[in-house]
């Protein structure tokens, strides 16, 4: 723990009992790549309106196709211009027709002889990737990264995968309790009925990963007919504040159903977030086009009562800087340790927020094996060493 | 936001410095249990993992986009340094 600023909790000396600590909710937003969902939706010749970072935000398509995003309010007399119409390569305003450029400056005012200086409004750096348009925040206005890229996703563009079954639900909490879920081993036996026999959290740079093999829960699943589910292997990595690509695939006692799984948010504003969840399925022999299609519509509902489940949670519980975890949690506190990377000015990022750290659990492996493994290894390097 | 300490390192075994047997490596390690570790890596020490450097000499592409699940050298280590109780281990 050296270097460390640590804090540790109080508790209320007389009576013993453990007082539950929490700070405000961060003032700022995270920096990073934000999904706003499939990017086909704001290709429908209209500008829309979306709530993120504490703003209102307008998305729209200009001529050239691509899609932009620009603060909604308009800097001549502050209306809306998510309720205004694409004109060309230009989102006009509705209240007097000023014509605004995905690059956020006003190109022309059709009843002004010119556009007054300083006629520029905020533009939003934006990326389209496999059906997906993501924004990028950065509360210190640099640009994005390369290294901090969102990975491609393979099946995303593929024939032989489904296309994207997309859901989205606003959730009344701050985020950070989404994040949680990286690192909460025992919520996904108790919320989700699953039942991990090995787990593992990788946090390092500005990527946090989750691998997890699990169990099908006989006792959470009516029993009935048709291929029955043994489990899953899933290694997800939030790749950034927001967007976990999940390489999930669950084991039938017939087949593997290989599926990509996309949880994402974006803040609305302290208190509320849009959760996104997404996924493709890949064809097979056992589960040709139609029937994958089926699939993933069947796990897209599937995934959205896994959300409920967490809401359900989230909308009573009250936020807490100081969990009193036992020795079965997972490391909460190193993720968000790694999650306050985002909350902060590059300069003011710490090792400690981006150096590596693994929390492993593993019931797979006995300890009697582990004894057997390391002697077996041992007795080779010394049969390797004699022959050298 | 503050970061805080995990009340488990706290108020039990901290993290303790580990030297890997293969390149040397020192990183920081935990065990809850026989089952659970934890392990601490300073950009150093990543710096010196043999298999790390292996793995990132590839393109870095897959399906788990150039994640690297962990070092198996540094694994025995820990198996090693838990079996003789270097790495203390609570009882179950």
């Amino acid at each position: 723990m050296k270097g460390w600023v640590t804090v540790t909790a109080v508790e209320a000396s007389t009576t013993g009992i453990r007082a539950i600590e929490a700070e405000a909710v961060p003032t700022r937003f995270a920096r990073g790549w934000h999904c706003l969902g499939l990017s086909g939706q704001f290709k429908d010749g209209k500008p829309h309106t979306v709530n993120a970072f504490g703003q209102k935000l307008v998305v729209f398509q200009s001529g050239d196709g691509g899609l932009n995003v620009l603060d909604a309010y308009c800097r001549h007399m502050g209306a809306d211009l998510s309720k205004g119409r694409i004109k060309g390569d230009e989102l006009a305003c509705p209240f007097h027709d000023w014509r605004w450029g995905g690059d956020g400056r006003c190109k022309k005012i059709p009843y002004a002889r010119r556009v007054p200086l300083r006629a520029r409004t905020a533009a939003w750096t934006t990326m389209e990737q496999d059906g997906l348009l993501f924004v990028w925040n950065d509360p210190e206005g640099n640009p994005p990264q390369p290294e901090v890229a969102i990975p491609r996703i393979e099946g995303a563009t593929r024939d032989d995968w489904t296309d994207w079954v997309w859901q989205e639900i606003v959730v009344e909490t701050n985020c950070r309790e989404v994040m949680d879920n990286v690192v909460d081993m025992a919520h996904f036996f108790y919320v989700h009925y699953s039942f991990p026999t090995y787990f593992k959290n990788i946090f390092e740079g500005h990527v946090a990963t989750q691998i997890m093999n699990g169990l099908s829960r006989p006792d959470a699943r009516p029993p009935g007919k048709g291929p029955r589910m043994l489990g899953n292997s899933s290694v997800a990595s939030y790749h950034g504040p927001s967007f976990m690509i999940d390489d999930l695939t669950y084991h039938y006692d017939d087949m593997d159903l290989k599926s990509v799984l996309i949880n994402a948010h974006y803040p609305i504003d302290g208190n509320s977030f849009m959760l996104h969840s997404g996924i493709i399925v890949q064809h097979s022999d056992k589960l040709p086009r139609e029937g994958a299609e089926a699939m993933a519509h069947k796990l897209g509902e599937f995934i959205l009562k896994g959300f409920d489940q967490d809401v359900e949670i989230w909308k009573h519980k009250t936020r807490i800087d100081n969990p009193l975890l036992c020795e079965e949690d997972g490391p909460v506190y190193q993720l968000r340790r790694w999650y306050e990377q985002f909350y902060v000015d590059v300069a003011d990022v710490r090792p400690e927020m981006v150096e590596r750290f693994e929390f492993e659990l593993d019931t797979t492996r006995p300890v009697e094996a582990w004894k057997q493994e390391v002697e077996a290894n041992l007795a080779r390097r010394a049969a390797a060493g004699r022959q050298a | 936001m503050t970061i805080r300490a995990d009340n488990r390192l706290l108020d039990g075994a901290p993290m303790q410095p580990l030297d890997c047997h293969q390149c040397g490596a020192e990183v920081e390690v935990r065990k809850a249990s026989w089952h659970q570790t934890s392990v601490q890596w300073s950009s150093q020490a990543l710096g010196a993992c043999l298999e790390r450097r292996a793995a990132h000499s590839g393109d870095g592409g897959g399906p788990d986009h150039g994640l690297f699940p962990g070092c198996t050298a540094l694994r025995e280590s820990i198996v090693r340094a838990a079996l003789d109780g270097a790495i203390p281990v609570p009882e179950e």
